[in-house]
C-alpha cells in the first residue's frame, strides 16, 4: 500500500523507523516489529544510517512486507552513484516495495568508514527528481524503460525546528517542485517552532509528519544538543528527564513527553514518524498515551 | 595569507619501512610553491636526511631544487647532477615533481612525501576561495558562493540538512556553504530566482581530461615554442594597424637632444643663431660608440640647453625654430649604387647618417657593421613583439622596398651569407608582401615566427630563428648573427639612396586612451605632446603614458620631451592601481623568463640588498622585457629591483 | 591557474537580458588559457544594445587586495548596473561576488581543471593530490590519473591493445606502471599488500 493512500483518505498516518543490524540476521528486527509495529500504517527502513555500515536497506524492506507491514524504503545519495541509485529503486519496484523516502544521507566522515568516498552524485532533490523520471517510463541518461514504469509514493524530509527555517522551506519548496509527496520532519522538542513552521510549509499542499524520538536520558538528549542537526531539547524538558532517574530509565518518562509533543502538534499536521532507536517496544505505549 | 605548500613528509614509519631495502640514494627536494616566499631554505630536505642517516644509510649526493616540476629547467639542471653509486632517488616533492623525475631518471625513483588534499583549486593569490574547476559553473545561481567547495557533499539544489547552528556538519569550522548561499540570495532579493530553477544534475562528464590534457600539451607547445619562456600578452594592434602612415605636420621648434643612442653624446658643432637646414649636421659622434646628429627642420638654432629626455630625466639640446620651407642641406646628396660602393664606404655613410638601432636601445649601426667576428646570417627583425605598436609593420608594407635596399646593404657590408627577415604571424600582410618582393632574391627569405614576446629581443630571435645561443655576456656576432631593426634597415636605404641622414622616423602613437590612434612619420625633435595633442588628446584622466610599448617602454610623466630616433611609439593606457605584495612562489617568472633566471630571488635578494647573491644568480644576463613583472601575480616591480640590482653589481667591479 | 570556457550564449543572453551590465575580466592566467578573442566578440554584441555600464579588462582579480584597488576606480559603473559579469574562473568571481555582497555577481565562463597545481606550469603529468602517494609502488606513474578508474591495486582487464577501455588513445596506465617496472627491475613492488584508498585526506591539511 502507498503511504499516500492513507493521507488521501486522511488518515493522521503514523510510522516508525527500524534500523537493520550490522550483520545478516534479521531475525530480531523481524519480531520487533511484527510485534510492536504491526498496528501503525507503515515502517521505515534506515539506509546505513549515520553512514554507519549495516544490513541493506531494501533487503530489510523485503523481509518486513513479507512479514505483513508496508515498509517505507529509505535511500539515500551518500553511496551510489545515479545509476546504482535507479538499479536500486527498480528493484525496490520489482519486489513490490512502492513507498520511498529519499535523502542525501550523512557524510561518510560522519560513520565507522570515514575513510570512504563519499559519492553524492545526486542530492535529495535530484533524486526525487530521477524517481519522477522513472515514473515516466524513462530513465535519467533518457532511455526508456522496458515495459510498465514503477510508480513510488515519494517522500522526502525537512528539518522545521533548523535555527534556518527559511532555507529550510525553500529547500522544501524545491523537493516539491520536483516531485515529493509527503514529508517526514527531523525530531521535534519544541511543538511551538514546529506549529510556526507548518504555518509556512502548509502552502505547499503536502502530508507533513512530525517526527518523534523519545528521549531516553539526560546525556541522549545532551548529546542531540551539541551533535543532532536541527534538533533542540529545551532545558525544562532536560530538567523533567533529570528529575526522576528510575522513571526516566524504566521510559516511563520518555514517553510521557513524546506523547505530549505528539498531542500538541496534532491537529497542525497529517501524521507522524516515530525514531524509536532501540524502544521499539515503547511505540505501542507512546500511541495510546498520545491518543492515536 | 594562506600556504598551499603541496606536500608533507611521509610518516617516519613508512619511510623507515621505504628505506630499509634501499642504499646510496640520491635526495631532490623541492623548494616548495604557492606559499610565502620567507625561507630560501625549506627544511623538508634535511629531516629526510636526518632519518636515511639514522636508518644507517648512504647517501650519494642531495640537491634542492626550485619548482621540479618545471621540466625543461628541471632537466637541465639535472643533467649530470646524480653521483656515480646512486642507487636509488627519492624525491621530497608533490607528486608532479616526483613524476618529473621518474621519467628523466631512468633509475629507481621514490617518494618521501604524499600530496596534501586540498578540496579545489586555489586562485593564483593565495586565498582561501577555491573553484573545483567543475566545467559547470554554479556560481549564477547561487550568489556567487561555490556550492561545490562550499558544501562538503558539494549539494547543488541546497542544503543537506544536517548543519547545526549555521556549521556544517562534517567540519563544524565550517559555515554551512547553502545558509551564505541562501542569506546572499535574501540579502540580494534573488530568492525567487533560486526557487525557479529547474533541477541541477551534475554532469560528471563535462571535464573532459583528455580535452584539457591535449589543450596543456599545446599551451606548453607555445610557451616553448623557439625558445623558452615568453608571454602572450594582448596585442591590441587593432587601434593601428591597418591605418597608413600619416605625415605629421611640421613642427614649429624641435628639441633635439645630443643623446638618442647609446655611448657618448655627441657634441654640438653650432651655435645658438645659427641658421641650418635640413639634414645638417649639428652634432658630432664623441667616441667610438657614439653617434652624429642631424637637424629636421630648416631654420634658426635658438637655444642649445638641457631639456626634458624621455629616458635620460634631462639631456643637452640643440633647439632650432623652423622657418618652415625645409630646405634641404646641401650634403643631401644620393651615393653611388650599392654594387658600386664598398662597404668600408657604406658603414661611413651609415655612421655619418647618424643611425643607431631604432628599436629602442639605440646601438650605433655603424659599428654593428663592423662585427669582430665572420658573420653568415643577417636578422632583420620584423616581429615588433611590444603589444600596441606597429611602426615597423607599417614601414614593412610602405617601405618594402627601402628595407629589402637596406637589408641587401648590410649584407653586402658584413660579407654575410644570407637575409632572414623574421616577421610575426599576426602580421599576414607583411609577410606576403615580402614573400613576393624577395621571391626573386636568392639570397634573402622571409621566415615566419609565432606571436611570442620577446621575440624581438636579439638573442631571443637568434635561438628562435637559427637555434643558437648567444653565450652569456656575449653578442649576436658571436654566434655569426647580426640583427637589425626594421626602421634602423629603412634609414640606411634612406642613407645611401638619398643621402638622407636619420632626422624622422615612424612613430605609432595609440593606446585605448587616446582619442584618435595613428602611424606618424614624424620628424626628430617634435615635442611629443604636440603629437598627443595632434591625435586628439588623452581620454578621461588616470592616464599612463609611456615612450615606447607598454612592455618595455619608458613612463612619461612629463610629456614635453622630444621624439628620438629610438621612439617607436608613445602610448596612452588606463592606469592600473596596484600595489606590491609578498611574492607567494607561484613559479611564473621563472616559467616566463627568456633567459632561464629565477626573478623571485632577485626581488627577494634586492629587498636584502644581497647584490652578491644577485650576481650569483646571473643578475646581468637579465635583458629587461619585463615577462617577470607581467606575470606577477604579486605585482612586484622586479625590474625595478633587478636594474638596482645589476647597477650595484656594476659598482662592485 | 585555470582553463576557462565561455559559457553557451543563450546562458550569458538569459543572464543579461534587459540588464544593465558591467564587464570585469580577468587575464591574469591568460597564459594558461583564457578565450579572450571569443569574449571581445561577445561582449561587442552585448554593448551595442547600450546597456553596459563598463568594463574592466585587468589580471588577478583572485588578489582581493589589488582587485579592490581597481575595481574602486569603477563603482560608479558598477554601482549602475544590474548584474556584473565576470569572464575568469571560479576564483575570481567568488572574490568579485565577496566584495560586491550586494549585487548580482555572475559567471561568464565554466572552468576546467588543469593537470598539474596551478600557478607552476602546465603539465602532461598529473597529481590528482590524493594525499597519500602511491608513486612508490607504480615504477613513478601516478596510478590515479594514468587509469581512468584510479585503480590501485593493478588493471582492471578492460584495456584493449594496451589501450584504455574508456579512452582509446590513452595508453592503460597499469600496462605503463608494469612496463616501466619491469625496466627497473622492481617487478616486485607488484606483491605489495592490497591497496585500500582513504578519501579522507584532506584532513590532513586542515590539522
Amino acid at each position: 500500500m502507498k503511504i499516500t493512500e492513507a493521507f488521501e483518505r486522511g488518515e493522521f498516518v503514523v510510522t516508525a523507523e527500524v534500523g537493520p543490524p550490522k550483520g545478516c540476521h534479521i531475525e530480531h528486527v523481524l519480531e520487533e516489529a511484527k510485534t510492536y509495529l504491526s498496528g501503525i500504517t507503515a515502517v521505515n527502513v534506515t539506509d546505513n544510517q549515520s553512514s554507519v555500515m549495516r544490513l541493506g536497506s531494501l533487503a530489510t524492506c523485503k523481509a518486513l512486507k513479507d512479514e505483513g507491514l508496508t515498509p517505507i524504503y529509505q535511500l539515500t545519495c551518500r553511496d551510489r552513484n545515479r545509476i546504482a541509485l535507479q538499479s536500486d529503486l527498480l528493484s525496490a519496484a520489482m519486489l513490490g516495495i512502492e513507498n520511498l523516502l529519499l535523502l542525501t544521507g550523512d557524510h561518510t566522515k560522519m560513520g565507522d568508514h570515514p575513510q570512504a568516498k563519499p559519492v553524492f552524485d545526486l542530492d535529495s532533490v535530484s533524486l526525487i527528481h530521477t524517481v519522477k523520471q522513472l515514473e515516466s517510463g524513462v530513465d535519467l541518461g533518457g532511455n526508456e524503460l522496458v515495459g510498465e514504469p514503477p510508480k513510488f509514493a515519494k517522500g522526502a524530509v525537512v528539518s522545521p525546528c533548523s535555527d534556518s527555517i527559511d532555507a529550510q522551506l525553500a529547500k522544501m519548496e524545491r523537493k516539491v517542485a520536483a516531485g515529493c509527496e509527503y514529508f517526514q520532519t527531523q525530531a521535534v522538542f519544541e511543538p511551538e517552532k514546529f506549529i510556526k513552521f507548518m504555518e509556512k510549509a502548509k502552502q505547499f499542499g503536502k502530508p507533513v509528519q512530525v517526527g518523534i524520538i523519545i528521549p531516553k536520558s539526560v546525556g541522549m538528549v545532551k548529546f542531540m544538543n551539541n551533535n543532532v542537526a536541527g534538533v533542540h531539547v529545551p532545558d525544562d524538558m532536560i530538567e523533567e528527564l533529570r528529575a526522576d532517574k528510575e522513571k526516566t530509565k524504566a521510559g516511563i518518562t520518555g514517553v510521557e513527553i513524546a506523547a505530549r509533543i505528539i498531542k500538541e502538534c496534532r491537529p497542525y499536521c497529517q501524521g507522524v514518524h516515530i525514531m524509536a532507536l532501540g524502544w521499539e517496544s515503547k511505540v505501542p505505549d507512546l500511541l495510546k498515551q498520545a491518543g492515536l | 595569507m594562506e600556504n598551499y605548500t603541496k606536500y608533507k613528509l611521509k610518516s617516519n614509519d613508512e619511510l623507515k619501512s621505504l628505506l630499509a631495502d634501499k642504499d646510496n640514494l640520491f635526495i631532490i627536494a623541492c623548494n616548495k610553491c604557492f606559499k610565502e616566499f620567507e625561507t630560501i631554505d625549506e627544511p623538508d630536505c634535511d629531516e629526510f636526511e636526518k632519518i636515511v642517516t639514522e636508518c644507517g644509510k648512504t647517501i650519494t649526493g642531495k640537491v634542492k631544487v626550485d619548482f621540479l616540476c618545471n621540466k625543461p629547467q628541471t632537466e637541465r639542471k639535472l643533467q649530470d647532477m646524480i653521483p656515480e653509486g646512486t642507487e636509488n632517488i627519492f624525491v621530497i616533492s608533490c607528486g608532479l615533481g616526483i613524476q618529473t623525475i621518474a621519467d628523466l631518471a631512468g633509475k629507481p625513483v621514490y617518494a618521501a612525501s604524499n600530496s596534501l588534499n586540498y578540496r579545489g583549486h586555489h586562485g593564483m593569490a593565495l586565498t582561501k576561495k577555491s573553484c573545483d574547476a567543475c566545467a559547470q559553473c554554479y556560481l549564477n545561481i547561487t550568489g556567487g558562493v561555490c556550492p561545490i567547495v562550499d558544501c562538503s557533499k558539494s549539494l547543488v539544489n541546497g542544503q543537506c540538512g544536517g548543519s547545526k547552528d549555521g556549521k556544517c556538519e562534517v567540519d563544524c569550522n565550517k559555515d554551512c556553504a547553502w545558509e551564505k548561499i541562501y542569506k546572499r540570495l535574501e540579502k540580494q532579493g534573488r530568492l525567487e530566482e533560486f526557487l525557479n530553477q529547474p533541477v541541477q544534475i551534475r554532469d560528471f562528464s563535462k571535464v573532459n581530461v583528455k580535452y584539457v590534457n591535449d589543450y596543456v600539451k599545446a599551451v606548453r607547445g607555445d610557451r616553448l615554442e623557439g625558445y623558452y619562456g615568453g608571454v602572450h600578452p594582448s596585442e591590441r594592434k587593432e587601434f593601428t594597424e591597418h591605418l597608413a602612415l600619416e605625415r605629421f605636420p611640421d613642427p614649429e621648434v624641435v628639441v633635439i637632444p645630443l643623446s638618442m643612442h647609446a655611448g657618448a653624446p655627441a657634441n654640438p658643432v653650432v651655435q645658438v643663431g645659427d641658421t641650418v637646414k635640413v639634414g645638417q649636421k649639428i652634432g658630432e659622434a664623441a667616441a667610438f660608440i657614439s653617434s652624429p646628429i642631424h637637424s629636421s627642420v630648416s631654420g634658426t638654432v635658438i637655444a642649445i640647453e638641457p631639456h626634458g629626455h624621455a629616458t635620460r630625466g634631462e639631456c643637452l639640446s640643440v633647439v632650432i625654430k623652423s622657418d618652415g620651407k625645409n630646405t634641404l642641406h646641401e650634403s643631401v646628396q644620393p651615393h653611388k649604387d650599392l654594387d658600386s660602393l664598398t662597404p668600408e664606404e657604406i658603414v661611413e655613410i651609415v655612421r655619418e647618417a647618424g643611425i643607431v638601432g631604432m628599436g629602442g636601445a639605440g646601438f650605433p649601426t655603424s659599428v654593428k657593421l663592423k662585427p669582430p667576428k665572420p658573420i653568415d646570417t643577417i636578422l632583420l627583425n620584423g616581429c615588433e613583439c611590444e603589444p600596441l605598436l606597429t611602426a615597423d609593420h607599417r614601414v614593412l608594407l610602405e617601405f618594402a622596398d627601402d628595407v629589402i635596399y637596406g637589408l641587401k646593404a648590410i649584407i653586402k657590408t658584413v660579407g654575410a651569407e644570407k637575409g632572414l627577415i623574421v616577421i610575426e604571424d599576426n602580421k599576414q600582410d607583411a609577410i606576403e608582401l615580402m614573400q613576393a618582393k624577395t621571391a626573386d632574391i636568392s639570397n634573402i627569405d622571409v621566415v615566419v615566427a609565432k606571436t611570442k614576446y620577446p621575440q624581438g629581443a636579439e638573442k631571443m630571435l637568434i635561438k628562435r630563428v637559427m637555434n643558437r645561443k648567444v653565450p652569456s655576456g656575449g653578442l649576436p656576432a658571436d654566434v655569426g648573427c647580426v640583427v637589425s631593426n626594421i626602421s634602423t634597415t629603412k634609414a640606411i636605404s634612406d642613407a645611401i639612396q638619398k643621402g638622407m641622414p636619420l632626422i624622422e622616423r615612424v612613430v605609432t602613437v595609440t593606446g585605448e586612451r587616446l582619442k584618435k590612434p595613428g602611424n606618424y612619420i614624424v620628424k626628430i625633435g617634435t615635442n611629443t605632446k604636440d603629437l598627443i595633442d595632434y591625435c586628439g588628446g588623452i581620454i578621461g584622466d588616470d592616464v599612463t603614458i609611456k615612450a615606447g610599448g607598454p612592455m618595455m617602454g619608458f613612463l612619461l610623466n612629463d610629456v614635453n620631451v622630444p621624439i628620438m630616433k629610438g621612439s617607436n611609439g608613445i602610448i596612452a593606457v588606463e592606469t592600473d592601481h596596484t600595489v606590491e605584495l609578498p611574492c607567494i612562489k607561484c613559479g611564473r617568472c621563472v616559467d616566463v623568463c627568456p633567459m632561464d633566471l629565477s626573478p623571485l630571488y632577485f626581488a627577494k635578494y634586492a629587498d636584502q640588498e644581497n647584490w652578491q647573491g644577485m650576481k650569483e644568480m646571473n643578475v646581468m644576463d637579465c635583458v629587461e622585457c619585463r615577462c617577470c613583472e607581467y606575470i606577477c601575480s604579486s605585482k612586484i616591480p622586479l625590474v625595478t629591483k633587478i636594474k638596482a640590482g645589476k647597477n650595484a653589481v656594476r659598482g662592485m667591479k | 591557474m585555470l582553463i576557462t570556457e565561455l559559457k553557451p550564449r543563450e546562458t550569458i543572453a538569459s543572464l543579461v537580458e534587459g540588464k544593465k551590465v558591467f564587464f570585469i575580466n580577468c587575464q591574469g592566467c591568460k597564459e594558461v588559457h583564457f578565450p579572450e578573442k571569443e569574449i571581445k566578440e561577445l561582449q561587442k554584441e552585448l554593448a551595442a544594445d547600450g546597456n553596459v555600464t563598463g568594463v574592466i579588462t585587468t589580471d588577478y582579480i583572485c588578489n582581493p587586495e589589488n582587485m579592490k584597488l581597481r575595481l574602486e576606480r569603477h563603482m560608479s559603473e558598477i554601482e549602475a548596473a544590474d548584474v556584473v559579469l565576470v569572464f575568469s574562473c571560479g576564483v575570481g568571481v567568488q572574490t568579485i561576488a565577496d566584495y560586491l555582497e550586494d549585487k548580482k555577481v555572475c559567471a561568464g565562463c565554466d572552468t576546467y581543471p588543469l593537470p598539474g597545481f596551478q600557478g607552476v606550469t602546465p603539465l602532461e603529468y598529473n597529481c590528482d593530490q590524493c594525499g597519500e602517494c602511491y608513486l612508490n609502488l607504480t615504477g613513478g606513474i601516478c596510478p590515479i590519473t594514468a587509469c581512468s578508474k584510479s585503480l590501485v591495486n593493478g588493471q582492471c582487464g578492460g584495456s584493449k591493445d594496451g589501450m584504455c577501455e574508456v579512452d582509446g588513445n590513452m595508453e592503460c596506465g597499469w600496462e605503463r606502471i608494469y612496463r616501466r617496472l619491469e625496466q627497473l627491475g622492481r617487478l616486485d613492488v607488484l606483491k605489495c599488500p592490497t591497496q585500500v584508498r582513504n578519501f579522507a585526506t584532506d584532513d590532513e591539511v586542515s590539522k
